[in-house]
């Protein structure tokens, strides 16, 4: 009798602990600049001709979903991630759900959903403390980058790029939507090029982009292009 | 196990149990007129209570939030003068650098459906980033800010006690201000207690005069009770060529934008010169004397404004003394919206 109850009362902790899950999809998000990876200081050129070099490269990866073969969809909760290219632990993310059998296919948005833009002070990777909200004017910053280009006329020739915008016909936040091959999946491995963010920008023109607007929205319709899945 | 040994353990696992109740924090209410419109803030995911109040109370008055820590909210949000910058046509910040506006009242805020002169902020919650992170002003970040109260054992007790938790966020750091901001609310001036038969209400004829000329001439724009109907305005203001300020179309990049301002709330107006988004007008008498003479015609002029408005001198003086009606000195000297004495600065004053 005490040799069940004890099971018993293990196999309860077990249910109700929520820190006790039964398998995670795993994120794996792996950036290069055109097959290289990248790196602070490092020499990378455009398909513009510009040299560059990166300083920061952030952006939110949020609201993913899974599809299932049977046409299910699963909204994954708080799946908002804040990727830093250049701090390694953001790289690796966990979709909090349990093991999901047979998915047909991933999406997520680059950037936060535009409703998140207009009710208040979020938490955790939504904070605004984190440097991707903007102060003088709401609104999120949905991808960033700042860097470096003798191309640039500016101060220390910086470019900055804070592509950002929730409200017609600016807005900026793109979602995308990925076939998945290996339907046991329990990690998925996002790449990202990011030399293809640079395909159509020439840096001697165009250079800091750090309000909601037509150049921002511009800017926003090549960001799918930057990502695909690993299978 | 013997009745006494049951008794013991009950009495133990009760003890061991009354560790786990929460202490709840106090709600406040948040109280206004029944014939009021509901506010568009209803502080439906940052819980009004007594703790989270006092711990915005603390960080508005506390300079912690400027760079080199000599800049609160309150220096250009004071009290006794509607908590705003009174005497200074733009207000300055850190290092006396002077910004390009003037400073608003912060008066009813859960009404107001957009933050600042041009409606840049779209949220109570998120409206302090502006000044905290704006050069000018604080010159700080929040990221910043968090780092510096951590140092404060007094901080992370007041946090402790407003989310139950001492980790200091950003977003707990912005939501105890709003609860503080969203508190500071002025529905019992002279006006108010006239509306509802008060003690206190008693009208003279000019005061009753005043009220009918406001009706007419401008109330269209600050609309009873709250004063203001929220709306972006061009008041016909000629331009000031040493600021250049086109108001909201620098925001929505939108022409029929140009030079419109947000209809400020005219509560406590007595006490909150200078008036206008760039402090131009020192006295009220010259307020009107710029609608009833100075009016600029424009593409984005107030429709409002198209028809000439015409007082007589004693029309004027009826509106003005109407005007100070509008003072609520409950209000201006509530003390818990004052400087909190539990607070230590290290202010360099």
């Amino acid at each position: 009798m005490k040799k069940y109850l004890l099971k018993f009362v293990i196999l309860l902790f077990l249910l109700i602990n929520p820190n006790i899950t039964f398998g995670q999809i795993t994120i794996d998000i792996q950036a290069t600049f055109n097959g290289k990876s990248i790196v602070k200081n490092s020499w990378y050129k455009t398909a513009q001709k510009d040299s560059i070099q990166f300083k920061k490269i952030q952006f939110y990866l949020t609201d993913f979903k899974i599809k299932t073969v049977e046409n299910n969809i699963i909204s994954i909760d708080d799946s908002y991630f804040l990727i830093d290219l250049f701090k390694s632990q953001t790289l690796k993310q966990k979709l909090k759900e349990t093991v999901i059998k047979n998915i047909k296919e991933i999406s997520f948005n680059i950037g936060v959903k535009d409703s998140l833009n207009t009710i208040g002070a979020l938490a955790g990777n939504l904070d605004p403390s984190k440097g991707m909200y903007w102060s003088w004017q709401s609104g999120y910053i949905n991808f960033k980058i700042e860097g470096n280009s003798p191309s640039c006329k500016t101060r220390k020739n910086k470019f900055q790029f804070h592509i950002g915008g929730y409200k017609n016909p600016y807005k900026t936040t793109k979602r995308v939507y990925f076939k998945v091959e290996n339907t046991a999946k329990e990690s998925i491995t996002i790449h990202i090029n990011i030399a293809n963010f640079f395909d159509q920008i020439d840096l001697k023109n165009e250079n800091q982009i750090m309000i909601p607007g037509e150049k921002a929205r511009k800017i926003a319709e090549i960001l799918p292009k930057l990502f695909s899945i690993d299978d | 196990m013997t009745k006494k040994g049951m008794y013991i353990s009950l009495l133990i696992s009760l003890f061991v149990c009354s560790g786990f109740i929460l202490v709840k924090n106090k709600e406040l209410l948040f109280e206004y007129p029944e014939y009021w419109p509901k506010p568009k803030y209803t502080f439906s995911n940052n819980t009004l209570t007594e703790e989270g109040f006092q711990l915005g109370r603390h960080l508005f008055y506390d300079p912690i939030l400027s760079k080199d820590n000599t800049i609160s909210c309150a220096s250009c949000h004071f009290q006794a003068t509607g908590f705003t910058h009174v005497d200074h046509d733009l207000s300055h910040g850190i290092k006396g650098r002077i910004g390009k506006r003037n400073s608003l009242v912060l008066i009813n805020l859960a009404w107001n459906t957009s933050f600042m002169w041009d409606g840049s902020i779209n949220h109570i919650e998120t409206q302090a980033l502006a000044p905290i992170h704006n050069k000018n002003e604080m010159d700080e970040t929040l990221e910043n800010v968090i780092k510096k109260l951590e140092t404060i054992s007094n901080y992370k007790k007041l946090f402790y006690k407003a989310f139950k938790d001492s980790t200091i966020t950003g977003q707990r750091t912005l939501l105890a201000i709003t609860q503080f901001v969203g508190m500071l609310n002025s529905y019992n001036s002279k006006y108010d207690k006239y509306i509802r038969n008060e003690v206190g209400g008693e009208f003279t004829a000019q005061e009753k005069n005043g009220l009918s000329i406001f009706k007419k001439e401008c109330a269209s724009c600050h609309k009873e009770p709250l004063f203001t109907n929220n709306q972006f305005k061009n008041t016909g203001l000629k331009i000031d060529e040493t600021l250049n300020d086109f108001g909201r179309m620098k925001l929505t990049n939108m022409p029929c934008d140009s030079l419109k301002f947000k209809v400020p709330t005219l509560r406590n107006i007595q006490f909150t010169k200078p008036y206008m988004h760039d402090g131009r007008f020192e006295t009220l008498q010259e307020v009107i004397t710029h609608y009833t003479t100075d009016v600029q015609k424009s593409a984005t002029l107030a429709k409002e404004l198209e028809d000439k408005i015409r007082l007589t001198d004693k029309e004027k003086i009826d509106l003005l003394v109407f005007l100070r009606t509008l003072t609520d000195k409950e209000f201006l000297f509530n003390k818990r919206f004052s400087f909190p004495k539990s607070l230590v600065t290290n202010s360099n004053f």
